[in-house]
């Protein structure tokens, strides 16, 4: 349960907005933070964190695409392909990367642990090819560096369990 | 009205009332149809749609002087926004200048249209909206005329999609428009519907639990400006063109609220005309243009396979149809000198049959007893006096006014005065709830007052104190009759007029008494002469003859088994009930929907309803069985119409003096103005074309009046021992309402008991459970829950076809019968 495993954070959140409801942003981002994405269960129990009707919490995560509503991988690598990054080779860096994961677009690799998919402007231009992972930049990226990420990031995913 | 200010619409000027809607006053005062999707004259606009774009302008005026700035040919100077400006958003103020006929507005239409059609699946013609469908009406006026619909693009969503039991969606259709989102939300305050995604793929999702769940969500089909809503009950029924609409009345409640039913003839029933569904009808002072589920699906009862048709005799112990003429013959003959006689009026039947009913009683026996069921509730004429002034609204109601709910779960009992009452809270109004234990207008409540039950009478008497009420401008008071006996509730009513009088919220508009009736005229059957009281005696002393009328007391209530023993029973029933069981002579009524009369309602608005069904077998008018009777008695035919003996009546009872059937048929214009062709408005609210009916002033409001005190005795009643508290359920399965479609029999759900867990050690939530009253057993599902008080047991009315306790009663038992299923 969120509300638990979570208290403090929530509560540290509470006390950032007038009332629970405002405060349903980050505790969705928690919630996705701790299921990988946003099953109904996160919905319900985000619902009653914030005393909201569960609609209206699915209707805020539907609309954000920061929300996932799909089940995702462990690594959530989201690619800028937008013009300024794509003259920077940031379209034939995402196409690299789907083929060296072998997945179509939003796709996740068999061992779940990489979805890739493009996004509009994360106002990294000058770095690019850049992509955030979990929400986290990696910028100035090529192939090979790329693969050298993802190589440890498995490493440190076989640590975890 | 608030003060005018003066705009100009395409050039001519008009004086409309400061800070209202441009897009209402252009329609109302200019007849200029801005069109528009998103917006709807009762909810705060969004601007969301953009179809409602228009020029739009200030005249100049110099900064210093505030002379009006005139240009070289001395018309005055206007400063135009630079882009055209969304008229939904847009409140008047002085010096307004509006263009809606320009090039620029028309090419916006155009374009707005246009693009709305790229996303829509164009379905119309199996679309239940089509015919009566703003989009479509508002393409034809204002659309290219040509598509540029992609069938590459094309929009795919699912297109059946049950919202709930009773709504269902198709997703491709919808504009959104967020008109169903904000009426849940806004209005009904329960906000279960939302968007989710975006863009192309925006779509309306509920994932509540449960869903779509309200006594309202009916409206959001009228309100819905394409085909994305629909009814279960209207779904791929009819086209509207077909529909004839007939100006009608709710049936269940004390609301009186305005509907207009569409009818068609129908082969499936026979070739007779039928209501094919109800529709709200227009009365801003009454219902506004809403109605609740039961209003708008309880109407299959008229035309259920089990209405009576032909009249039956006792033949020993058997009811055989008999011949009108026979069946009037036997009554007569059971009709001597002397006899003691006893009327029982359900609260169905109109003011005209009361009359008729009245007469035929007295006919027989002057000192005839006159007696309305249910008999739980009393004060009718404590209304009368001090009930709420005419030319009260709820719609006016916002700060500065109070609004106390005594004793009901209104939600419930009354749920247009619920929803409306709501609605004025969220304008300001202070909402006090006096109860004994939790409803859901608790939620909207300013300050909610817990009672033991028992206790209500010096709860009001405390109010007098109480700040809300101190503060109050106006004060209007909402009284039910939960938790107590019918002496309890006269009590009650006197404590609160009490109230009122005393602290001078009497004879004026937004202030006075409404009580929560349980159903649609038992205000006019107290006016006619009928009591709650003569029940309660009669059910004390049984008389030799009665007449029952329009109710099944012995099939709903536990108290009411004794009138078995009057010596000869005549009961007016459109079906078979165990008070027909009873009977001597039964004979067939007609539904509300075969027949015209009026209804007084809850705020004693007299109002009319007209034929609008096939007539069922042989069924009649009860006021015309009561006049054959009695007219037989000296061999006279009945030879009048309802008008004659709604004139009959008017000329005998002062509150109704003066009140004609045309007086009541009298339509105005009313703001805003909803309805007619003007769909896209404010929906497929239909335009009131039947009256608004009169509400006749109550005694309070006689110049120089001034009302006397009423006393209280202020006793405490309580309760030891476990007690059943008999509540009202808006869904249930009393005598019209038993009788709905399978759709709202699913809604009613079975037989349930709320017990609060301190009284529940041995019984776990969802078993059921045999409540043993008087040494009867009433089998129920137990909801264990804080919901009921400690000590109490809340036991909904009418839930069962076995008579139950109208009053609180003590409990000796409960006994587990069976564990919770899966348990
Ligand atoms: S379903 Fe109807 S009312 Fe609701 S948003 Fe769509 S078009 Fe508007
Ligand atoms: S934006 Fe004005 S009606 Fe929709």
């Amino acid at each position: 349960m969120l509300i638990e495993k979570y208290a403090d954070r929530i509560e540290k959140t509470f006390s950032k907005y007038p009332d629970k409801r405002s405060a349903v942003m980050p505790v969705l981002y928690i919630a996705q933070e701790e299921y990988g994405w946003l099953p109904d269960e996160a919905i319900n129990e985000v619902a009653d964190i914030c005393d909201m009707d569960p609609t209206q919490v699915r209707s805020i995560a539907g609309f954000y695409t920061m929300y996932s509503e799909k089940p995702k991988g462990k690594y959530w690598l989201q690619v800028c392909t937008d013009l300024p990054c794509a003259l920077r080779g940031a379209d034939k860096f995402h196409k690299e990367l789907k083929e060296y994961l072998g997945v179509e677009e939003g796709g996740t690799t068999d061992d779940g642990m990489f979805t890739v998919e493009h996004v509009m402007c994360l106002a990294a231009c000058d770095k690019a090819p850049m992509l955030q992972c979990n929400f986290h930049y990696v910028e100035n990226l090529d192939m090979d560096k790329m693969k050298a990420l993802l190589d440890e990031w498995r490493a440190e995913a076989k640590e975890d369990k | 009205m608030s003060e005018l200010v003066t705009i100009y619409i395409d050039g001519q000027p008009y004086e409309v009332p400061k800070g209202a809607n441009l897009v209402d006053v252009a329609k109302f005062y200019a007849d200029n149809g801005i069109p528009v999707f998103c917006y709807h004259p009762k909810m705060e606009p969004v601007g969301m749609c953009r179809m409602c774009l228009v020029e739009l302008g200030t005249i100049m005026r110099d900064r210093d002087s505030g002379e009006v700035i005139t240009g070289e040919n001395g018309e005055p100077q206007v400063r135009w926004f630079p882009k055209l400006q969304t008229a939904c958003t847009t409140t008047v103020t002085d010096g307004m200048v509006v263009r809606t006929n320009t090039d620029a507005v028309i090419e916006a239409r155009d374009d707005m249209i246009e693009f709305l059609l790229t996303s829509h699946p164009l379905d119309c013609p199996i679309c239940d909206k089509g015919g009566e469908c703003p989009l479509q009406n508002l393409t034809m006026a204002h659309g290219p005329g040509r598509s540029v619909f992609y069938w590459e693009d094309k929009v795919r969503l699912a297109k059946h999609v049950p919202l709930g039991e009773l709504i269902y969606l198709d997703r491709e259709r919808c504009i959104q428009c967020a008109r169903c989102t904000r009426f849940q939300d806004e209005i009904v305050g329960d906000d279960v519907l939302a968007f989710h995604e975006r863009g192309r793929e925006l779509q309306i999702i509920t994932v509540s639990d449960p869903p779509f769940d309200t006594y309202f969500s009916g409206n959001t089909t009228d309100i819905c400006p394409v085909g994305a809503l629909t009814t279960a009950d209207f779904r791929f029924e009819a086209r509207p063109w077909e529909l004839k609409d007939i100006a009608s009345l709710d049936v269940y409640g004390p609301e009186g609220a305005n509907i207009s039913l569409s009818t068609r003839l129908d082969r499936d029933a026979g070739g007779i005309v039928i209501i094919k569904r109800v529709m709200p009808r227009q009365n801003e002072a009454v219902n506004e243009i809403w109605i609740s589920d039961k209003t708008r699906f309880g109407h299959h009862h008229t035309r259920a396979a089990e209405r009576l048709t032909k009249p039956k005799v006792r033949v020993g112990d058997r009811l055989v149809e008999a011949e009108w003429d026979h069946a009037l013959e036997v009554i007569r003959k059971h009709i001597k000198p002397n006899v003691s006689v006893g009327a029982i009026a359900g609260p169905t039947l109109s003011n005209e049959d009361l009359w008729e009913l009245r007469k035929l009683a007295q006919a027989v026996n002057a000192g005839a007893k006159l007696s309305i069921y249910p008999a739980t509730m009393t004060g009718g004429d404590i209304i009368a006096q001090v009930g709420v002034g005419v030319g009260t609204n709820f719609k006016d109601m916002g700060s500065g006014t109070t609004i106390v709910v005594v004793a009901s779960d209104i939600e419930e009992e009354a749920p247009i005065w619920y929803l409306r009452t709501k609605v004025a809270g969220d304008r300001g109004a202070k909402i006090l709830v006096l109860n004994a234990r939790e409803t859901r207008l608790d939620h909207y409540a300013a300050d909610s007052i817990r009672y033991d039950y028992g206790a209500a009478v010096s709860a009001v008497n405390d109010l007098a104190k109480h700040e809300a009420v101190t503060n109050a401008e106006n004060l209007v008071l909402i009284c039910g009759a939960e938790g107590m006996t019918l002496e309890q509730h006269g009590e009650l009513m006197n404590a609160c007029a009490n109230l009122l009088v005393s602290t001078g919220h009497v004879g004026r508009p937004n202030n006075g008494l409404l009580a929560v009736w349980e159903g649609a005229n038992v205000q006019g059957a107290f006016d006619v002469g009928f009591s709650t009281e003569a029940t309660a005696e009669m059910m004390a002393k049984v008389p030799d003859l009665l007449f029952i009328a329009g109710c099944d007391p012995i099939g709903e209530s536990a108290e009411a088994a004794g009138l078995s023993k009057a010596k000869f029973i005549v009961v007016n029933s459109l079906f078979d009930t165990p008070t027909t069981a009873v009977a001597d002579v039964v004979l067939p009524s007609q539904s509300f929907a075969e027949r015209d009369g009026t209804f007084t309602s809850g705020e004693r608005r007299v109002q009319r309803f007209y034929p609008a069904q096939g007539v069922i077998g042989q069924s009649q008018t009860d006021w015309r069985i009561f006049a054959s009777i009695r007219n037989g008695l000296n061999g006279s035919a009945v030879q009048r119409l309802t008008a004659g003996v709604f004139k009959e009546l008017a000329g005998e009872i002062a509150a109704y003096e003066g009140l004609t059937y045309p007086a009541l048929a009298v339509v105005e214009r009313q703001f805003p103005d909803v309805g007619g062709d003007d769909l896209y408005y404010g929906g497929t609210a239909y335009q009131n074309n039947g009256g608004l009916g009169v509400q006749y002033p109550a005694t309070s409001e006689a110049e120089g009046a001034k009302p006397s005190k009423f006393a209280t005795k202020g006793k405490k009643t309580s309760y030891k021992g476990l007690t059943a508290i008999p509540v009202n359920r808006l869904y249930d399965r009393g005598y019209l309402f038993k009788y709905s479609d399978e759709l709202m029999q699913q809604r009613i759900g079975e037989p349930f008991v709320v017990i609060n867990p301190a009284d529940a050690a041995n019984i776990a939530g969802g078993s059921r459970v045999g409540v043993t009253i008087d040494g009867v057993q009433y089998e129920a599902l137990a909801v264990v829950s804080e919901d009921a008080p400690k000590g109490f047991v809340l036991m909904p009315k009418r839930l069962t076809s076995q008579p139950g306790p109208f009053a609180p009663a003590a409990i000796e038992t409960i006994e587990v019968i069976a564990e919770p299923v899966g348990a």
